[in-house]
């Protein structure tokens, strides 16, 4: 019974002792393996340490060579880096003179209002793009462009400006040419036609003063000569008195034409104002041999319009005609002008020439500014005409068919009832 | 005085009328026209002057009337353009086209009546040798066909023989030819003949 025991206890033993093993050995190959884990995460992480300086010396390099001005910013203005592409462009020497300062030293004082406005926004997490004029740290001046992005730390707050600046002050300048130079054109545009104006002007005058003249000379010549009773001089003298006033009244005209103010509204007898034109047109049109005919509707059409501003219109298109006739030599130069009722409403002003026409690849365009198709056009005149006919609440188009083209705009009517009560209208005019 | 006419010719009729005043002091005849039209269709051509037109007109131009004249092949009276002031290309058109004279505007009051009375004067000689060789027309006319052959052979040189010769006659019945152009030809030297020859158109062709 003894030896039994002994037995049984050193296989209990030996049980307790191989269970114990088999822990062990389990508990090792687990630390063993827990080691090579953390080993392995060892190595993991100095790879990605390696990577991470890899990228950020790559990035670096990227930054530094880059031929933009990439820079980093805080909330308060304080650059906090910036690549070498930034110290040119503000006139560095070296990285000392910017870093650590505002870059507010840099903004024109006027921008600097804008600068600060779009830097909020950025720290308030959005992307902004913006242009400053900046001067230098060698007191250049020169126009700059931003694109800057929001830097956010871990916590994912905005903690810096990233910025890329390109200087665009070449661009500015070739811009603010383009600019002058459109100016310029608009202003040669009212000077030829106030040039245009002014012949018009001229040959008008010319009929008032030469029938002046000679009533005064035959007036004088008859004094002269004695041969005259002082009764047979009044008649004379009055056409004298009336012709000046006729010549009053076309420089008053003239004057309207030329004033550049708001527009005058009225009621307006569309084929008075036909017949104006064609006398200021006259000269020109007989110059290129064109002949001008009329058409107009009876019963004194009336528009609500500023007349001369209508005026200018109609004058365009004549004029634009008459042009087009004589610089393609055309063998008929004839210009009908009419005036047509257009449903109850409106009434249609049409030019119709028989020149060349209108190429059918640009007639879209015609009304557009500096679009022209005669040498020394500037392409006002259309778009003017355009801007005035819409702003009366018509429209105007351009057709081109075998024989010439057709310029038509409408103008609102004013409804027949309106206008047996005419002085309504007068106190605008 | 002359009984010559200026004819006006302006839509503008207040200075039609101003230029009536003016050249009324002068003591010529003044007609006034409305239009180019109006003129064409009241104008009498046989009354000597000369026409006052302006350039500026619409509808049918001054330059258009005097193609018309022009195209009627018909003697006309001068005309004297008004142009406006450096209208100079269209007053260079209007005296290529044949006008006989043009006034800028504004012009000195003597200046045009001076141009006036000069075309005035132009068309007397104009018509004065119309009249001449209308005249001169008719004497031809007269002749017989013998008459001017033998007309024709003495204004070449001919002597009466060599003409005799060639028109296979005797040289009396030459003679008798010859004598009887001069008296019809009102001619009273063989240059007086020759003069008159030349300037018929009809002998020279």
């Amino acid at each position: 019974m003894g030896s039994e025991v002994m037995w049984l206890g050193l296989v209990a033993l030996g049980g307790g002792l191989a269970l114990a093993l088999i822990s062990l050995v389990y508990l090792l190959l687990r630390l063993h393996e827990a080691e090579l884990r953390v080993r392995a995460k060892e190595a993991e992480h100095e790879g990605v340490l390696d990577r991470l300086q890899e990228n950020e010396y790559r990035l670096r390099t990227i930054i530094e060579s880059e031929p933009e001005c990439v820079k980093l910013q805080a909330a308060d203005g304080t650059v906090l880096e910036i690549n070498p592409a930034g110290l040119r462009l503000v006139d560095a020497e070296c990285a000392e003179d910017i870093i650590g300062k505002r870059i507010y030293d840099v903004v024109a004082p006027e921008y600097i209002g804008i600068y600060q406005e779009n830097m909020a926004r950025v720290f308030a997490g959005e992307a902004a793009v913006y242009e400053f004029k900046s001067i230098t740290l060698k007191g250049r001046t020169r126009w700059m462009e931003t694109h800057a992005v929001p830097l956010r730390d871990a916590r994912s707050e905005v903690y810096a400006l990233l910025g890329i600046t390109r200087d665009i002050t070449e661009h500015k300048w070739a811009e603010e040419q383009g600019r002058r130079h459109q100016t310029e054109l608009a202003r040669v545009a009212r000077l030829s036609t106030m040039g245009e104006m002014a012949t018009g002007l001229a040959h008008e005058l010319n009929q008032p003063l030469a029938a002046i003249a000679n009533f005064a000379r035959g007036c004088i010549r008859r004094l002269r000569t004695g041969e005259v009773a002082p009764v047979e001089l009044i008649e004379p003298l009055e056409e004298v008195c009336e012709q000046a006033e006729r010549a009053g009244e076309i420089m008053r005209h003239a004057r309207d034409f030329v004033r550049k103010s708001e527009p005058r509204m009225s009621a307006v007898d569309i084929n008075q104002v036909v017949r104006s034109v064609v006398k200021f047109t006259e000269h020109e049109a007989r110059q290129h041999e064109t002949v001008v005919t009329l058409q107009l509707a009876p019963h004194q059409p009336r528009v609500w319009a500023d007349s001369i501003m209508v005026e200018q219109v109609i004058c365009n298109l004549v004029r634009n005609a008459v042009e087009a006739m004589a610089e393609r030599h055309s063998l008929r130069r004839e210009i009908l002008i009419r005036t047509v009722p257009h449903g109850e409403d409106k009434i249609e002003v049409e030019v119709v020439d028989t020149g060349p026409g209108i190429d059918e690849t640009v007639i879209d365009q015609v009304f557009d500014q500096f679009f022209t198709t005669k040498a020394e056009g500037v392409g006002m005149g259309l778009s003017i005409s355009r801007s005035i006919v819409e702003s009366h609440g018509g429209n105007i188009r351009a057709e081109s068919r075998a024989g010439g083209a057709t310029f038509r705009f409408t103008l609102q009517a004013i409804p027949v009832v309106l206008r047996k009560d005419e002085r309504r209208y007068s106190l605008h005019s | 005085m002359s009984d010559a006419t200026v004819f006006i010719v302006d839509d503008d009729q207040a200075v039609a009328r101003s230029l009536r005043w003016l050249i009324e002091t002068v003591r010529l005849k003044v007609e006034t026209f409305a239009s180019v039209q109006a003129f064409l269709d009241g104008y009498d051509a046989s009354k000597p002057g000369c026409l006052v037109l302006d350039v500026r007109m619409p509808g049918m131009s001054g330059l258009d009337l005097q193609e018309r004249l022009a195209a009627r092949r018909m003697y006309h009276v001068p005309i004297i353009f008004i142009t406006g002031h450096g209208d100079v290309q269209m007053a260079v058109r209007a005296v290529q086209a044949g006008a006989f004279d043009f006034v800028e505007k504004p012009f000195h009051d003597q200046d045009l009546l001076d141009r006036i009375q000069r075309a005035i004067a132009h068309d007397a000689g104009q018509r004065n040798r119309e009249e001449q060789r209308s005249q001169l027309k008719a004497l031809f006319a007269s002749l017989t066909p013998r008459e001017r052959e033998v007309l024709d052979l003495v204004v070449e040189g001919m002597s009466n023989k060599a003409i005799a010769n060639t028109l296979g006659l005797s040289a009396k019945t030459v003679e008798v030819h010859r004598a009887k152009v001069m008296e019809k030809m009102h001619a009273r030297s063989i240059s007086d003949l020759v003069k008159m020859a030349m300037q018929n158109p009809s002998v020279t062709t």
